[in-house]
């Protein structure tokens, strides 16, 4: 949409504007891209005292080897390139793969499908052609300078991390806890955040306000209230396997109760727990904005309630979805607190294991590792922005009512 | 069969009355039109029809089902709402197929009914477009189309065409009453403009305050108001009313004089006549005898306006007269054209004969 020119900002005005966003940018993005720097090095470069020898890596370099100016230009034009046609061809593919069915299946192929192209390309091509294109510089006068290494980069960290630490374990881990939580919040969230937005019953209001002002209790009260239940799980819910009323249903899961501390599941309802009134609340206001208009439309040309929900309300309810569906990715994905005490070793997530990397007190060679682990889980994040840019763009119900 | 029965229908908020006891027939095949000012609850009775607001008493029916219990899908109505609500995700050619396609109709007819709804108001070129993509008047021929597509057992008609330029307007008035004439499916139509109500309707129903004011043809509304209210809404200009005095057969007031009047009834009543049943005469001798308050060309009339008491009174003179503000000038009103109402109560006390 174009702005009016009488409604545009003055010139000063726009620069200033620009310049803070500038210095806000710089102020987030620089820590990010510092470990970013850091993590590619050997501990020698990573912590050293002068910038520019963690920036350029000489140590690395001179030991490891490094990107050259023809790796550096060569990389960029690739990464858009590859980005300009994921972005392109994504929605065409997902179209094709559906293959007449449910789209979000074709969606979900269709990313598979990518990923492992983008595997494939980056992981063998790239390497493949940039080593080729290296040497054929390398022979010629004059222009083997751009294929000399400039900046230093060793890949040890992220396979220490990865292979010989495991780490993919705790991201499977991390990716159930996330999953369930966000699959959960939203669920729950969308249904009852429309109940509250149509119906306005106050007393569920309240609650949901009473609630607001409980997650405001520091996360650790929290635990260790939950803490002794899921330790003695096994007792509390004896009586409920015992009883002959209940007994035979529970019975069908297992044979006798299970102790909940430790496991995926109990973490995710402790977060669902924390985070479900705000997502409420949140996905509420969005509902609110829905003229109510468009249920009654939908009511009156023959759908059931629910229909007029799914097949009205949710496809102009995406941005409202998918905003708070990120929110609840990122308390899910960012825990510390509750994941730390409530899991064992052998269902850590990612976070703690971090931690636990950091305090390990041993080698430099560790902590760089240790940051290696903290890039890393902030991939899926960017992932995530990218592809759900578009969507968190609001303002879907333009032009439903009169206005 | 299809006629709306509303029995008793009251909708209260909190100590807001809204609707307030509407009995209410509507035979079936009708064309009945609910014609008020703005918020008297035209829309709110109609919203109970259609089971979005329940009422707070009463019992409504359609056909012969008692339908206070059902949902909106099961009433088997088409509705047009005041401001739209269009599927704004959806082209102007879904929103309207929208309804085939949740009832599940037949999906071998759905380009012909959208095809030939679309036709009707004119959006045949519009029909990819997205609600946030037209202008206000296109917008609402979408939600007009989408209520016709289909042939329900009643249609429940908004303002549908209040936001319409003029020349639209008329045509699609017309094809709407013609479409009406050849599905023969019962209409309700809420419009606070006088000419559509009285160019559709087979009968109007006059609403203020919540309570139905009179029930009947355009011509029995136009000729004998059943009481004060609906005499000074009905009309352009409305009826001129009158408070003074009824002695033995003769109406008094400040400038005027009636004889001629029934003498069964004496006190203070509210006379009223129409403007275009005076005539213009000379002030000697006439009943109404004031200087002019206003004089107004209308083209194929004028009209001429005084003052009698504390209100104005029109009548509509032939079109090439002419005087001056401030000119003596009489009424000629014969009894025969006067309605008489209580003024108390404002109820109609006599017929004009
Ligand atoms: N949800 C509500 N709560 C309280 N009062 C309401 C509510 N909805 C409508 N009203 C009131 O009920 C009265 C009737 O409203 P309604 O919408 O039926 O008017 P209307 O005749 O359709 O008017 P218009 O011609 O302006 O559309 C109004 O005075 C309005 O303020
Ligand atoms: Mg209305």
């Amino acid at each position: 949409m174009t702005t009016a020119r009488a409604l545009q900002m003055p010139t000063g005005l726009r620069v200033a504007n620009g310049a803070f966003v500038a210095f806000w940018l710089l102020l987030a993005i620089f820590p990010l891209f510092w470990i970013l720097v850091m993590s590619f090095k050997i501990p020698v470069d990573s912590f050293s005292t002068n910038p520019l020898q963690v920036i350029f890596g000489f140590e690395t370099r001179r030991t490891v080897g490094g990107l050259s100016f023809l790796d550096l230009a060569l990389g960029i034009v690739v990464l858009i390139a590859a980005y300009r046609l994921v972005a392109q061809t994504i929605g065409k593919a997902a179209g094709y793969l559906s293959l007449g069915g449910q789209v979000w299946f074709g969606w979900i192929l269709a990313s598979v499908v990518y990923a492992i192209g983008l595997a494939l390309v980056f992981g063998w091509l790239v390497p493949l052609v940039f080593g080729l294109v290296n040497t054929i510089f390398g022979v010629i006068p004059l222009l083997n300078a751009l294929a000399t290494p400039v900046v230093g980069l060793t890949t040890e960290h992220y396979r220490a991390v990865w292979i010989e630490n495991e780490f993919h374990e705790q991201f499977l881990n991390s990716a159930v806890v996330t999953a369930g939580v966000v699959t959960i919040s939203l669920t729950v969230g969308t249904l009852a955040g429309y109940g509250l937005a149509r119906s306005g019953g106050s007393l569920a209001f309240w609650l949901l306000v009473v609630a607001l002002v409980f997650r405001a209790l520091p996360h650790s009260v929290l635990v260790s209230g939950y803490l002794p239940a899921f330790l003695n799980s096994r007792e509390w819910l004896g009586p409920l396997w015992e009883s002959g009323a209940t007994g035979w249903f529970f019975g069908l899961f297992s044979d006798e109760p299970p102790t909940l501390f430790g496991k995926h599941l109990p973490v995710i309802i402790v977060l669902v727990s924390i985070n479900q009134p705000f997502t409420i609340w949140m996905l509420r206001s969005f509902f609110q904005n829905i003229p109510r208009e468009l249920d009654e439309a939908a009511r009156v040309d023959g759908c059931s309630h629910f229909e007029a929900f799914r097949r009205v309300i949710i496809p102009v309810m995406w941005p409202g979805v998918i905003t708070t569906g990120l929110f609840s990715f990122l308390l899910a994905y960012n825990d510390f607190l509750v994941t730390s005490l409530l899991l064992d070793a052998e269902a850590q997530t990612m976070v703690p294991a971090i931690a636990q990397f950091f305090n390990r007190e041993t080698t430099a060679t560790d902590q760089v590792e240790a940051i290696a682990a903290a890039v890393s889980i902030t991939a899926p994040l960017f992932l995530l922005v990218m592809i759900f840019q578009k969507q968190i763009v609001s303002g879907l119900t333009a032009g439903a009512v009169k206005g | 069969m299809a006629q709306v029965t509303l029995q008793g229908i009251t909708k209260r908020w909190g100590a807001f009355t809204g609707v307030s006891n509407v009995n209410l027939e509507i035979a079936d095949r009708e064309f009945m039109v609910f014609l008020g000012p703005s918020g008297c609850g035209k829309t709110t009775t109609m919203r109970m029809i259609a089971g979005l607001e329940d009422p707070t008493e009463g019992e409504i029916s359609i056909g012969d089902r008692v339908v206070n219990a059902l949902e909106p899908k099961d009433r088997d109505i088409a509705m047009v709402f005041q401001n739209y609500g269009l599927y704004p995700n959806l082209t102007v050619y879904e929103n309207i197929r929208f309804p085939l396609k949740v009832r599940r109709i037949d999906p071998q007819t759905h380009d012909d009914r959208v095809h030939r709804a679309a036709e009707m108001v004119e959006l045949g070129d519009l029909l990819h477009r997205l609600p946030r993509e037209l202008s206000g008047g296109q917008r609402q021929r979408v939600a007009l189309a989408r209520a016709v597509v289909r042939q329900p057992t009643v249609f429940l008609m908004d303002e549908p065409l209040s936001n319409l330029d003029a020349k639209l307007r008329v045509s699609t008035r017309a094809q709407l009453k013609n479409l009406q004439h050849e599905l023969q499916v019962t209409t309700i139509y809420v419009t606070h403009d006088q000419i559509e109500a009285m160019t559709l309707a087979h009968r109007v129903v006059v609403m203020n305050h919540g309570k139905i004011q009179q029930i009947g043809t355009p011509t029995a509304i136009y000729d004998n108001p059943a009481n004060t209210f609906v005499a000074g809404f009905i009309g352009s200009p409305a009826m001129n009313l009158l408070d003074g005095e009824l002695q033995g057969g003769v109406f008094k007031s400040d400038n005027v004089a009636i004889a001629g009047l029934p003498a069964d009834r004496n006190g203070p009543v509210t006379l009223g006549f129409r403007a275009e049943d005076a005539r213009v005469v000379d002030a000697d001798g006439a009943q109404i005898a004031a200087p002019i308050y206003s004089v107004e060309l209308l083209g194929d009339a004028t009209m001429v306006t005084v003052r009698t008491g504390g209100s104005l009174t029109s009548v509509k003179a032939e079109k090439d007269y002419r005087a001056e503000i401030g000119d003596g000038v009489g009424i000629g009103i014969s009894p025969d054209i006067c309605h008489l109402f209580d003024k108390e109560s404002g109820q109609r006390v006599s017929l004009a004969a």
